[in-house]
């Protein structure tokens, strides 16, 4: 039994108290590191219960990182991961917003197109692997396929309610100043609908990096969950498994930031103002 | 008005026996019961009643977002049947486009305009007529309420509109920039000529603002009595004139003006 994580958690909690007179930047950084601290600490605690076969070490874990990012797999399979993501991300964005505009706003277009959308929504990505894989094989196309099909819904769904939200007043003064056709899309409707188009992405680009991971580890023969299953059938090395899951988070936190950037706009900041 | 006056100069518009109820679940709702209005061109028309009696209702009919359930509404002579951009509505709550720029928001009446120095005239000389200048690329999100309401204003003006609707356009701002907006709107309306028709629940801004008080009565709103401002701009809020069509502004509401 390690005693190292009692030490670690002590002075963490001890830390994190004592923090409270430093200044607003301090405090930041340490609050999360404590918490960061007493979970490393609980991690290594729930090693030497359950046994590291089970779980590996934190300590291992670090090595089997140096060793991944030391190989040139990492990065290749990271790309190829970041390219299905991109291009099934980018294909659904120009197809569901589009359609998301028309049937958000068109009654008529709602009635006929809603029913089928929302029937196919809850169908998850995964259960598509099958018919992705027969139609496309074995490769990027059934990967890019499958992001298409996971982030489609979510931005189409959130263009038609950023559509259908747009306030009564901007419609009518739309109206009243003669804005119609295909002007009043780019004008009133896509703008109107642009923050919730935004959160959208947000939320389909998470759905996309959880699904790619799943996707690979059921049909691919490279990227992150391809990795990851290669680690656990070639020796049972789930150190490898950490570390690659670990990767996996990572890159999808710098996906969030860089798809948040666009809220930053100042034509959409509007959409995000607190109350 | 009397038909020797009504031979001089031909309403501008002409509500004539317009009526409306709205479906509330399976009740018949009536909102508006009969009015019956004629606003002569240049006119400042105050529509008072207090909330919920129908103004709103009136006034979008009028600008042709509703339809009447009975009767209609002509606009020298021809039938009013939607929005039209030689009309313009000033919202209540902010009808400005928060994802567009001062100058765009301004410019959006004049953007098929094709000479493009014009357009920019006359969109900075409204910025500049509701003193906005040096505000062109701020968004709505970074102006107070009062200088919100302002780009409306302009908005509705760049297009020279005959007639303005205005729907409690000073509601939500406090008193004493609602004072001041109704000053510049007193000012703005003198220099352009403009057909106002003003929805407003407040007694005393009807009276600083209007040359005829359309008093409506609790809904469903009929017209109470027409009451005729004959006093000159700027007009004296401590005079007894006024005085007097204060009270006879409350006594038409049914509330004393005593407390
Ligand atoms: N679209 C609508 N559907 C049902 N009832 C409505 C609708 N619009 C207004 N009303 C009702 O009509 C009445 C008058 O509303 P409104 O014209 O907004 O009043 P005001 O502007 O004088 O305060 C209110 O009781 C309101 O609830
Ligand atoms: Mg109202």
């Amino acid at each position: 039994m390690s005693t190292w994580p009692f030490v670690v958690m002590v002075a963490a909690v001890f830390i994190q108290r004592t923090s409270k007179g430093w200044s607003e930047v301090a405090q930041k950084v340490v609050m999360p590191l404590g918490v960061a601290a007493i979970g490393v600490s609980l991690w290594q605690l729930g090693c030497d219960w359950a046994g590291a076969e089970i779980i590996p070490t934190p300590w291992r874990t670090a090595l089997a990182m140096r060793e991944i990012t030391a190989s040139d797999r990492l990065l290749g399979d990271s790309l190829a991961s970041l390219y299905r993501v991109t291009w099934g991300f980018l294909l659904a964005a120009a197809t569901a917003i589009p359609l998301g505009l028309v049937v958000g706003w068109s009654t008529r277009s709602f009635w006929a197109m809603n029913p089928i959308i929302q029937g196919l929504r809850p169908i998850s990505p995964i259960a598509w692997i099958p018919f992705a894989i027969l139609w496309f094989g074995i490769g990027d196309g059934a990967g890019i396929f499958l992001i298409f099909l996971s982030s489609f819904f979510p931005i189409c769904v959130g263009t038609m309610a950023g559509v259908r939200n747009i306030s009564l007043v901007h419609q009518r003064s739309a109206a009243n100043f003669g804005v119609s056709g295909f002007e009043l899309m780019r004008r009133v409707v896509l703008p109107g609908a642009m923050p919730q188009i935004i959160t959208s992405l947000r939320i389909a680009l998470g759905v996309a990096w959880l699904v790619i991971v799943a996707a690979e580890m059921c049909g691919m023969d490279s990227g992150l969950g391809y990795l990851i299953n290669d680690a656990r059938f070639m020796g049972n090395r789930y150190d490898l498994v950490a570390a690659t899951m670990m990767v996996i988070g990572l890159i999808g936190i710098v996906l969030d930031l860089l798809i948040r950037r666009l809220e930053n706009f100042d034509e959409v900041k509007w959409g995000y103002v607190k109350q | 008005m009397t038909q020797h006056e009504s031979k001089i100069t031909d309403p501008k518009v002409v509500v004539e026996g317009v009526s409306k109820h709205f479906m509330r679940r399976d009740e018949e709702l009536p909102v508006l019961e009969d009015i019956d209005l004629a606003v002569k061109p240049g006119e400042f028309v105050c529509i008072l009643g207090p909330s919920g009696c129908g103004k709103s209702t009136l006034l979008n009919i009028v600008a042709g977002f509703e339809k009447p359930s009975a009767g209609r509404v002509t606009i020298e002579g021809e039938e009013v049947t939607g929005p039209d951009p030689r009309r313009v509505f000033v919202f209540q709550e902010y009808g400005i486009f928060p994802w567009a720029s001062v100058w765009d928001n301004v410019a959006l009446g004049l953007r098929n305009m094709t000479d493009k120095r014009k357009q920019q005239e006359t969109v900075e000389h409204y910025i500049n007529l509701v003193g906005l200048g040096g505000f062109e690329s701020s968004y709505p999100r970074e102006l107070s309420g009062g200088m919100k309401q302002r780009v409306e204003v302009a908005r509705a003006l760049a297009v020279s509109p005959d007639v303005i609707y205005m729907d409690e356009p000073f509601g939500a701002l406090d008193s004493l920039t609602r004072l001041t907006m109704r000053a510049e709107l007193i000012r703005i309306w003198q220099a352009e000529e403009k057909t106002i028709l003003f929805v407003t629940h407040d007694v005393d801004e009807s009276i600083q603002l209007a040359e005829r008080i359309v008093v409506i009565s609790d809904r469903p709103g009929r017209i109470a009595e027409v009451v005729d401002v004959d006093l000159p701009h700027p007009r004296d809020l401590g005079s007894p004139e006024y005085g007097q069509i204060k009270n006879r502004l409350y006594e038409l509401l049914g509330v004393s003006n005593v407390v």
